[in-house]
């Protein structure tokens, strides 16, 4: 399955509390992912909390609009991207 | 599956049948079995060929109360069956029945037909799909456990598989055989050598053998206890059967040629003569060739087809053919020709052209050879629309245009009136108006020479081509006629084809006052098991979505056909298309991707119909990326293809994008209105013009300013919001926006005016359900909503949101 990073702009912050309701935030999140064979992998936040770089598991794009539409979640960009680990290259 | 049945047989009845690995399966075979099974009417239904068997089989249902019907071995099933299962699939909700189906998944190559039906079904509701999984090592290890087996080395052999663990432990188990054939001939070595002798029998005349079938081939009786008893067999209604369908193939597989010859003319002869009367052409044919008996399989193979092709098993038919071709060396040439052809038209209804054109070919040969003029140019004209499904188009016009000289020379005919329709219909499909409009007019003149169904695909040809040309009423006016003489006439892939060019010719020209008619259309087909026909309303209806700006919709439907296994290019290309336009518009990844794979499948041909969508979304994506160079290599030789055919919508968008990519070049002439304004710089007068359309992207980008922005985010578009932002503010223009909508921003909380909208009312202290009639919206969309709410407000029940709420205000 292709792996994406989804860019978003939150205008006021985003704020997910770190306790039961929060987590509560990210399970109904995960749980809307699921209809769409969408799997929310994990996130960067921007220290001012308005900006997120979002890396996703999903079988297309319009499967990450689909389920960020449902959780009224912005969408800015959408990239396909590949993992590069630098420690995997060597001098012979 | 069959204890499932023995427990439920007490409170519910059940009507099971099987399919059988015959090298060309009976039609409809299981569900023969289950009507032989039933009896009374729904047997009396099933004997008579011109019955629709889906209304005989669902009267039988409904009127039972409720049932369980079984078909075992579904990979084996015919085409008939598998249409009616599909059927069934469909309307499993309306009926009073649990229907269960069982296959070999390792049995289903990729485009095996079963895995069409399954892909069909997997989105209808009431289906569900279990998935066997082998037995676990521990389970092998309990099963093996009170034999003393070594039961890692079980595992390991069979890899899990209850067949070959039950047979491999019922065979003894002291050592484990390499294959479960070893397994099943040691086991049946074990017999006496008359009940060895008639196992053979009973792998012969296939999965169930009859008693009196049995009896009549005359190895004795006497041995079936045995047979039974040791596990080989089980005793079924008025016959017996082998445990498993593995067991009776290593039986079948390990008789000798001659034996094996003999046992088939001897299964001949009986069923020749069925205590009930009636013959079973499949089996008797199949019986006929393994005997080599080349008479019999004359006589009864072509029979055996022409049922077979009446009840749509055309996969079926076309083998019939074919075996009846093997045999049929020394058959005169005039009986060889018309076979040849009645498997041609069979391999054609199964995608299979080219062996199709062959056949065709020879049969025209012969038809010449004897001097029968009709016979070669009917062949000729056969030929010639299997070259043209072969995209053969140049060797398609030649077969044409000899085999309208050869039955022109006869004088006028429903042959001829036939042939100048294929000759319109060719030339439509290649938008030569004038050439279509000929031959429709000659088609007229042939006056009552011109059978029904010709009438209606001349209907058909002459409105898409009005269509295609913009003349709107006429054209759909022709085309809705064509539709209704159709459905009126049990023509039902005449209508679907009348369906198809509605939403073909209707997306060129943007003719969204067709969507409901399409809609019904997609019904129809559904309802008619036409089921490549409605992927391809699907498709064309998708495109329309996407030009009305109905992107999510469009998407959908796009993603939808990728996903059904199928083989039509045509298909495939025009959803690739439209997911990609979606795609590029959005900004969203691998849109490249998909147009590469449509230009492949474009490559090489000659008709808009594929060259135009494909030619069409690379030239937009080089307008996106401002590459006039791409656009150009993309577009140039499909514009003068499309102005030479007069498709004016076709080079009015290429026009757009090759502007749009900076292309420096002055405005075609002829081109739609909306397209001629926006090339000569009026856009405000452009935008209207589209809006009267219905085409909101294209208006915003004719516009170019804050209100043109302001729809473009409405869409969702990306790369085209994003520069007219830009371009916006660097014209000082005030109030672009950067970020989300300006009242979500006033919103100290985040929240969207819909949502303050469903807080305020969840202050008020109203239920998901209430709101959500209040605002009409669906109840789920509420809960997302007020789930939103409760986030962005970090709070934990409804009523400290509304707490929360009134303290922000």
């Amino acid at each position: 399955m292709p792996r994406y990073v989804v860019e978003r702009t939150f205008p006021s912050g985003l704020a997910i509390p770190v306790d039961a309701a929060g987590a509560q935030v990210c399970l109904t999140v995960v749980d809307r992912n699921a209809d769409e064979g969408v799997t929310w992998v994990h996130s960067y936040v921007s220290d001012d909390k308005r900006k997120t770089f979002c890396v996703y598991d999903a079988p297309s794009p319009e499967a990450i609009r689909k389920t960020a539409q449902r959780n009224d979640l912005p969408v800015d960009r959408i990239t396909q991207v590949s993992v590069l680990d630098p420690y995997f290259y060597r001098s012979e | 599956m069959r204890a499932f049945c023995a427990e439920e047989r007490a409170r519910t009845p059940v009507l099971a049948g099987a399919c059988d690995r015959l090298r060309t399966p009976r039609p409809l075979g299981p569900f023969a079995e289950i009507a032989a099974g039933a009896g009374g009417r729904l047997q009396e239904s099933f004997s008579r060929t011109d019955e629709r068997p889906l209304e005989a089989l669902a009267e039988h249902l409904r009127a039972q109360g409720e049932s369980i019907v079984v078909v075992e071995d579904a990979h084996w099933a015919d085409e008939a069956t598998l249409d009616l299962i599909g059927m069934l699939g469909r309307r499993i909700e309306q009926l009073p029945a649990l229907v269960l189906v069982t296959y070999r998944s390792d049995e289903l190559q990729r485009s095996h037909p079963l895995r069409i039906l399954l892909g069909d079904l997997a989105t209808a509701f009431g289906v569900e799909r279990l998935q066997l999984e082998p037995l676990s090592a521990a389970a092998v290890a309990r099963l093996a456990e009170p034999l003393a087996i070594d039961a890692e080395a079980l595992f390991a052999g069979t890899g899990g598989n209850p067949f070959f663990v039950t047979e491999v432990i019922a065979s003894g188990g002291a050592t484990i055989p390499p294959t479960v054939r070893d397994a099943v001939l040691a086991r049946a070595a074990r017999l006496e050598p008359e009940a060895r002798a008639l196992l053979d029998v009973v792998a012969v005349v296939t999965r169930r053998a009859e008693l009196w079938l049995l009896e009549a081939i005359g190895e004795g009786l006497d041995a079936l206890d045995a047979c039974v008893a040791s596990g080989m067999l089980r005793a079924e209604r008025d016959g017996v059967a082998f445990r498993h369908e593995l067991a009776r193939l290593a039986i079948e597989e390990s008789i000798p040629p001659r034996r094996h010859a003999l046992l088939d003319a001897a299964a001949l002869a009986a069923l020749r003569s069925p205590p009930d009367g009636r013959l079973d052409l499949a089996r008797l044919a199949h019986h006929a060739d393994g005997a080599g008996d080349s008479a019999a399989v004359l006589e009864l193979a072509p029979a055996a087809a022409a049922a077979a092709a009446r009840l749509g098993a055309h996969r079926e038919a076309a083998a019939q053919y074919a075996r009846t071709l093997r045999h049929g060396a020394g058959l005169p040439p005039r009986e060889r020709a018309s076979l040849l052809m009645a498997r041609a038209v069979e391999c054609h209804l199964t995608d299979d052209h080219w062996t199709a054109i062959g056949e065709a070919r020879e049969a025209a040969g012969l038809y010449r050879e004897l001097g029968d003029v009709a016979g070669e140019g009917t062949a000729k004209l056969k030929l010639a629309s299997l070259l043209w499904c072969a995209s053969e188009t140049a060797a398609s016009e030649s077969a044409t245009d000899e085999g309208i000289a050869l039955l022109d020379s006869l004088g006028p005919s429903p042959e001829l009136a036939r042939a100048y329709e294929q000759a319109s219909s060719r030339a439509m499909n290649l938008e030569q108006a004038e050439a279509a409009f000929r031959w429709g007019e000659r088609l007229l003149e042939l006056g009552e020479h011109v059978e029904p169904r010709t009438f209606v695909a001349y209907l058909n040809d002459t409105g898409t081509m009005k269509l295609l040309l913009g003349r709107r009423d006429e054209g759909r006016a022709d085309l809705e006629r064509s539709i209704s003489l159709a459905v009126e006439a049990g023509l039902d892939s005449d209508a679907g084809r009348g369906y198809i060019h509605l939403g073909w010719a209707g997306a060129r020209i943007r003719d969204f006052s067709l969507d409901g008619l399409l809609e019904q259309g997609i019904d129809y087909c559904a309802e008619r098991g036409l089921e490549l026909w409605r992927l391809y309303v699907i498709a064309y209806r998708a495109r329309l979505q996407l030009d009305r700006g109905r992107w999510d919709d469009a998407a959908d439907a796009a993603t939808y056909v990728l996903r059904q296994p199928h083989e039509a290019l045509l298909l495939r290309l025009l959803v690739l298309t439209t997911l990609a336009t979606v795609r590029m518009r959005r900004g969203d990844p691998a849109a490249d991707e998909l147009l590469a794979e449509a230009a492949r499948i474009a490559d090489g041909k000659g008709d808009l119909q594929h060259l135009a969508p494909a030619a069409i979304a690379s030239t937009e994506l080089a307008a996106l990326a401002g590459d006039a160079d791409a656009a150009a290599e993309a577009s140039t030789r499909v514009l003068a293809l499309a102005h030479d055919r007069g498709a004016v919508w076709v080079v009015g968008e290429l026009a757009l994008w090759r502007r749009l990519a900076g292309i420096d070049e002055p405005a075609p002439a002829g081109i739609p209105e909306p397209y001629a304004l926006q090339l000569a710089g009026r856009g405000g007068e452009a935008a209207e013009a589209w809006r009267r359309f219905g085409c909101p992207y294209e208006a915003a980008l004719a516009l170019a300013d804050a209100s043109g922005l302001e729809e473009l985010r409405r869409l969702g578009a990306g790369p085209v919001k994003d520069a007219l932002a830009r371009e916006l503010r660097e014209r000082g223009e005030r109030g672009i926006r950067r970020g989300p909508r300006a009242s979500t921003r006033a919103n100290p909380a985040g929240l969207t005016s819909r949502e303050s909208e469903v807080l305020s009312l969840v202050g008020e202290g109203l239920r998901n359900a209430e709101i959500a009639e209040r605002l009409v919206l669906s109840t789920r969309t509420v809960e997302h909503h007020v789930a939103s709410i409760l986030r962005k407000l970090g709070a934990r029940t409804r009523a400290e949101a509304a707490a929360r709420a009134a303290q922000v205000r």
